[in-house]
C-alpha cells in the first residue's frame, strides 16, 4: 500500500463520515421549509447519532447473533464501498479499489444483512420491510446494472476512479450523453436511499414503511450506526452523480489548497444536491407499492434508451 | 505419479462399490462406513492428482479396453478434465464425510449398503465420463451415470411420491442420453472417427445436427428451462447425499460435455452462441423466480441450481459469441468464469443442500412455513447455511461474487467492442443477468430468514437438536472452501497462470475487517455498553406469537405479484350479494390456483401424443396368427421389392 493511498483511505473515510450527516439533515430541512415549517436544525442527525451512541441496545428475546453483527456489518461495508468513491481526491487505484461492479455488491451485502435483521426478531413489521426491501432491490437491479453499464461504455473502464479523473481531466462542461446518465442515476439514488415516491424516510406508517420498518426494532448504538451507514449510502451515491457530471475542482494531486478547495467545492455540490433532491420528493406524493414497477421499467426503458443512442450513434 | 494416483482412486471407487454389495446381507454400520471411507480416500487422492495436473503435471493417457479398432474405452486427463475432477473430488469427500453420519438415520435396514455402494459407483461414473479419451467411452459411462442416479434417487421407493419423481427423472434422463448419442453418431458420421478431435472448421449441416442434439442433450442433463423439470422432482425425493451430488456434481458433467464439445470438436458459429447464451439466461431468470415461490426447501434448492447452470451457461454463450468474432480475450474471460462458477456452484449447492439435510432430519419437514427458530436451536447447521447463502447470493467476498464478477466484467467490456445488434442482445442479458443476481439474493434472504431466524412455527422445529459432528464436518469444510476461494481467488488465478482483470478480494476482506475492527473500538470508547434483552414489540399485544411473524409466503407476496404473468397465477373470484347493487355480501368462493406452465403447455401434450401414437401402434398386435403371418409376408414382398429397384 503506498503512502498516497494510505493518505487517501483516512481522508476519504473522514470526509464522508463528516458530511454524511449534513445531507440527511439539508434534505429534511428543504422538506420543511417547502411544508411551511422551521424545520430541525442542519446538525440534527449529528445530535441524533450522537444522542442514539449514548442509549442502551434492547435485543429482541429470540434474535440471533445476526442482529448483532448486522449494524458492524453495515457500517464495514459502508465504509469499505466510500473508498470506491472519491469525494475529494482521486488517487491510482489499488488492487481492485473503484471497480464498479464491486461496489453495486457492497451496497448489496450491507442490504442482505438488513433484510435479515429484519426478519430477526420476529416482529411482522420487520418482515414487512426485508420483503418489500429485496423486492425493490430486486426490480431496481437491471436499471441500475444498464446505467452502470452505459458508465463503462461511456468512459471505457469499469473503474470509478478512472472515470472521476477521466471526467475530471476533460474539464468540459457534460455531453448530452452524461447528463442522460446524470437522469437514471437520480432516479436510481432515489430508489436506493429510501425516498419518495419509493419510501418515505420520515415515518413508521405500516402503509409507507420499508427501510424504516426494517430497522423497527434496532437501538441505541446499533441504530446510530445504522442511521450513519443510511447517510453515508446517500452521500455516496451523490458524490458518484455531481462527481461525473460535475467534475470541476476534484484534486487529482495530493496538495493542501488542492484538497481544500475539492472539500468546499464538494460540499457545495453536495449542498446543491440535497437541496434537488428535498424540492423533488416535497413536489410529489409515494406511490403505491405496485405501481413501483412501472416506473422502474421507465428508468429502464430510459436508461436503456442513453445506451443505444450512444451505440448507434 | 499423476496416473497412478487416478487409478488407486477408481480401484477405490470400484471398492467401495463391490464391498457394500457382496455384504448385501449384513445391515452393519461398518461396512458403510469402509465403503464411505474408500470414498473419501480416492476422492483425496483424485483432488490431488487434479492439482498436480492443473499446475502443469504430466498428463495422463491410457486404454483400458479397445476391441476394435474405432471402438475402445480409452482416458486421457488434460487440464479440463483435472478441474471437473478436481469438482468432483471436492465434493464427493464431503458428501461422504457427511453421509457417514446422515446414512444411519435412514430407514430401509440393508438397503443403505446399497445406497453407499451405487454412490460409490454413481462417482466412478462421473469420474470416468470427465476422464473419457473418446465420445464412445464418454457415451458409455455418461448411461453409466444416469443408471446409477436412477437407483440413488429411487431409495424410498416405497413412498408413492419418490416413485413419481423416478419414472419422471428416468425418462428426463434418457431423453438426454438419446440426444447425446444421436449427436455422437452424427459426429461419426462426419468425421469418422469417436475422438474428441477436430470435426473440420466447414459447418457442415450433420454437424449443426450433431451440435443441436448434444446441446439439447446436455441441458437437459443440466436442467436448462424448459428441459428442468425432473431437477424439483427428483431432488427432494432423493437423500440428501444424493441431492447435493446431483445437483453439485452431476449436472457440471452436463457443463462439462457441452465445453468439451465445443472446444475440441466443432468450429463455432455465432447463432451457437446466442442459442446458448439465451437458453442460459432464460433459465437463469426464470429459474429463480420459481425458486422464489417454492416452499419445500429442497426443492427451492433445485430451482436454484436451475439459474445457476443458466448463469454457467451465459458465461459459455459469452465463450462462443467472442470466439467467433475475434475477441480472443474476452472470450477466454467468460469461459474462465463459466467454468469457476462451476466450481463454485458445485461447492456452495452441496453445502446448502447438505445444511439443508440437516434441518430436515432435525425438524422432520421439508415446508419452510413450518421451521423458524432453528439459528437458536442449531447454531452451527445455521451458520453453515448461513455461509452457502452468502455465496449463493453473490455477495462479497465470498466464491459465488467472485465467479459472477467475472462474467459481469465479459458483459462490461463486451458492450464497448461488439458489432451494435449484438451489443443491444448483450445488454438485454445484462439485464437479466442483474435481475437474476438480485433476485437470488431476495431467495436466500427469504430462505435463511424463513428457516432459521425468528420464533418456531411447529412443534417439530421447536424441538430440533443439533446434528453430529460428522454432520458438521462435511459441510464445514465446504463452507471453508467457499471462503477460501472468495478471498483467494485472484491470488489463484495468477497461480494457475490467469492475469484476470478481477478485484483483489483478500484486499477488500481485510478492509472490511478493519473498519469494522475500527468502529468496534470507536464504540468501545465512545459510546454505552449497556445492553438489554426484552420481547419484540408486538403492538401491545402481551404474547410474542409465531403466526404472527412474517412467513415465507409473505416474504415473496409482492415479488409474486410482480412476477404473476410469469408464475401464471389463476385467481377466481366469485361473490354473491344479497342486494341488485353488489353491496351486502352474502357468500363467496375464492381461488388461487398455480399453473405449472412447462408442464401443462409442454410435458403433458408430448406425453399424450406419445400415448395416442403408442395405441394406435399397438392396435398392430392383435394377437392373431393370420395377421402376422400378413405382416411377414407384407414385408417380404417389400423386401424383395427395394433389393429389386435398387
Amino acid at each position: 500500500m503506498t503512502y498516497d493511498f494510505f493518505l487517501y483511505l483516512a481522508i476519504n473515510t473522514i470526509v464522508v463520515l463528516a458530511t454524511a450527516p449534513l445531507f440527511v439533515s439539508l434534505i429534511k430541512k428543504v422538506k420543511a421549509w417547502t411544508q411551511g415549517r422551521q424545520g430541525p436544525s442542519v446538525f440534527q442527525t449529528y445530535y441524533t447519532i450522537a444522542k442514539l451512541l449514548k442509549k442502551e441496545v434492547i435485543y429482541s428475546s429470540c434474535s440471533t447473533r445476526i442482529m448483532r453483527v448486522t449494524p458492524l456489518v453495515n457500517i464495514a461495508a459502508m465504509l469499505v464501498a466510500a473508498l470506491f468513491v472519491p469525494l475529494v481526491f482521486v488517487p491510482e487505484p489499488l488492487g481492485g479499489i473503484g471497480n464498479i461492479i464491486l461496489f453495486l455488491y457492497l451496497l448489496a451485502l450491507a442490504k442482505f444483512f438488513m433484510a435479515l435483521a429484519g426478519l430477526d426478531a420476529g416482529s411482522s413489521f420487520g418482515g414487512m420491510g426485508s420483503s418489500r426491501e429485496m423486492s425493490i432491490s430486486a426490480i431496481i437491479e437491471p436499471t441500475t446494472i444498464i446505467v452502470f453499464a452505459a458508465l463503462a461504455f461511456v468512459f471505457k473502464t469499469l473503474n470509478i476512479f478512472d472515470m472521476f479523473a477521466l471526467s475530471a481531466a476533460s474539464g468540459t462542461i457534460t455531453t448530452p450523453v452524461l447528463i442522460l446518465i446524470g437522469i437514471s442515476l437520480f432516479i436510481i439514488l432515489i430508489v436506493e436511499t429510501s425516498r419518495i415516491p419509493v419510501d418515505n424516510p420520515e415515518t413508521h406508517l405500516e402503509l409507507t414503511m420499508i427501510h424504516e420498518g426494517m430497522i423497527l426494532e434496532q437501538s441505541g448504538r446499533n441504530l446510530a450506526l445504522i442511521e450513519l451507514s443510511a447517510a453515508i449510502r446517500l452521500t455516496l451515491l451523490m458524490a458518484l452523480l455531481v462527481n461525473l457530471i460535475l467534475p470541476f475542482g476534484l484534486a487529482t494531486t495530493l496538495s493542501m489548497t488542492g484538497l481544500l478547495i475539492a472539500l468546499v467545492l464538494f460540499v457545495v455540490k453536495g449542498v446543491v444536491l440535497s437541496g434537488i433532491i428535498g424540492l423533488f420528493e416535497s413536489s410529489m406524493a409515494k406511490m403505491r407499492f405496485f405501481q413501483l414497477p412501472s416506473l422502474f421499467a421507465m428508468a429502464f426503458f430510459f436508461s436503456t434508451l442513453i445506451i443505444i443512442i450512444e451505440v448507434f450513434a | 505419479m499423476e496416473a497412478g494416483l487416478f487409478l488407486t482412486a477408481v480401484g477405490l471407487l470400484a471398492a467401495g462399490f463391490i464391498i457394500p454389495l457382496t455384504l448385501y446381507g449384513h445391515d452393519l454400520r461398518s461396512v458403510r462406513t469402509l465403503a464411505l471411507s474408500c470414498t473419501i480416500l480416492a476422492s483425496v487422492l483424485l483432488g490431488i492428482a487434479s492439482v498436480l495436473i492443473l499446475l502443469g503435471g504430466a498428463i495422463p493417457a491410457f486404454t483400458a479396453f479397445q476391441p476394435f479398432a474405432v471402438v475402445s474405452l480409452s482416458f486421457v486427463i488434460d487440464r479440463l478434465a483435472a478441474f471437473f475432477l478436481l469438482i468432483i473430488a471436492a465434493v464427493s469427500a464431503c458428501v461422504a464425510l457427511y453421509a457417514t453420519e446422515y446414512g444411519e438415520h435412514l430407514g430401509g435396514g440393508c438397503r443403505r449398503n446399497l445406497l453407499a455402494g451405487c454412490t460409490n459407483l454413481f462417482i466412478l461414473a462421473m469420474v470416468l465420463v470427465v476422464a473419457s479419451a473418446n465420445t464412445l467411452s464418454f457415451f458409455f459411462f455418461w448411461e453409466l451415470m444416469a443408471a446409477s442416479s436412477f437407483i440413488l434417487v429411487m431409495y424410498e421407493y416405497d413412498s408413492p411420491g419418490t416413485r413419481k419423481a423416478g419414472i419422471f427423472y428416468f425418462i428426463m434422463t434418457q431423453m438426454s442420453t438419446i440426444f447425446v448419442l444421436f449427436g455422437i453418431l452424427a459426429l461419426y458420421g462426419q468425421t469418422g472417427s469417436f475422438s474428441f478431435s477436430f470435426a473440420g472448421s466447414a459447418i457442415t449441416p450433420l454437424l449443426v445436427i450433431a451440435f443441436l442434439s448434444l446441446f439439447l442433450g446436455f441441458s437437459i442433463k443440466g436442467g436448462i428451462i424448459p428441459f428442468h423439470k425432473w431437477l424439483p422432482y427428483a431432488h427432494p425425493a432423493s437423500p440428501t447425499p444424493v441431492s447435493a451430488l446431483m445437483s453439485g456434481v452431476m449436472l457440471k458433467i452436463a457443463v462439462y460435455g457441452l465445453v468439451r464439445f465445443l472446444l475440441d470438436v466443432f468450429s463455432l458459429d455465432l447463432w451457437w452462441g446466442i442459442l446458448i447464451l439465451l437458453a442460459g439466461a432464460l433459465s437463469a431468470v426464470l429459474g429463480v423466480i420459481y425458486a422464489l415461490k417454492e416452499h419445500d426447501i429442497k426443492g427451492m434448492l433445485a430451482y436454484s441450481s436451475i439459474e445457476n447452470i443458466g448463469i454457467i451457461y451465459m458465461g459459455i454463450g459469452l465463450f462462443v459469441i467472442f470466439s467467433v468474432t475475434n475477441l480472443p480475450l474476452l472470450a477466454s474471460l467468460s469461459l474462465l468464469g463459466a467454468l469457476f462458477h462451476s466450481l463454485n456452484h458445485a461447492l456452495f449447492k452441496s453445502l446448502l443442500f447438505l445444511s439443508a439435510g440437516s434441518v430436515v432430519h432435525a425438524t422432520h419437514t421439508r415446508d419452510i412455513e413450518h421451521m423458524g427458530g432453528i439459528a437458536r436451536r442449531m447454531p452451527w447447521t445455521s451458520a453453515l447455511f448461513f455461509i452457502g447463502a452468502v455465496a449463493i447470493a453473490a455477495l462479497p467476498p465470498l466464491n459465488g461474487f467472485a465467479s459472477e464478477i467475472l462474467i459481469f466484467i465479459s458483459f462490461f467490456s463486451a458492450v464497448a467492442v461488439v458489432d451494435p445488434l449484438l451489443k443491444v442482445l448483450l445488454l438485454v442479458c445484462l439485464a437479466l443477468f442483474a435481475l437474476t443476481s438480485a433476485l437470488s439474493a431476495a431467495c436466500f434472504v427469504k430462505a435463511f430468514g424463513s428457516v432459521f431466524l425468528a420464533l418456531p412455527r411447529s412443534a417439530g422445529s421447536a424441538g430440533a437438536e443439533e446434528v453430529p459432528p460428522a454432520m458438521l464436518a462435511g459441510p464445514g469444510i465446504l463452507a471453508l472452501a467457499c471462503i477460501f476461494l472468495g478471498l483467494f481467488a485472484y491470488q489463484l488465478f495468477l497461480l494457475a497462470g490467469y492475469a484476470v482483470p478481477l478485484p483483489d478480494m483478500l484486499f477488500i476482506g481485510l478492509l472490511l475487517l478493519l473498519m469494522a475492527a475500527l468502529t468496534l473500538v470507536f464504540l468501545y470508547f465512545g459510546a454505552s455498553r449497556a445492553e438489554r434483552t426484552s420481547d419484540t414489540w408486538g403492538c401491545g399485544t402481551r404474547i410474542q406469537e409465531a403466526s404472527a411473524e412474517y412467513s415465507g409466503h409473505g416474504f415473496s407476496e409482492p415479488l409474486d405479484i410482480i412476477f404473476s404473468s410469469i408464475y401464471r397465477t389463476r385467481i377466481r373470484n366469485e361473490r354473491v350479494f344479497f342486494d341488485k347493487k353488489n353491496i351486502i355480501f352474502k357468500e363467496g368462493t375464492a381461488e388461487i390456483r398455480l399453473m405449472k406452465v412447462f408442464e401443462e403447455y409442454l410435458y403433458l401434450p408430448l406425453a399424450r401424443f406419445t400415448l395416442r401414437s403408442a395405441i394406435r401402434i399397438s392396435r398392430f398386435q392383435n394377437g392373431c396368427l393370420d395377421t402376422y403371418l400378413l405382416y411377414v409376408f407384407v414385408t417380404v414382398i417389400l423386401v424383395i421389392v427395394f433389393l429389386g429397384w435398387f
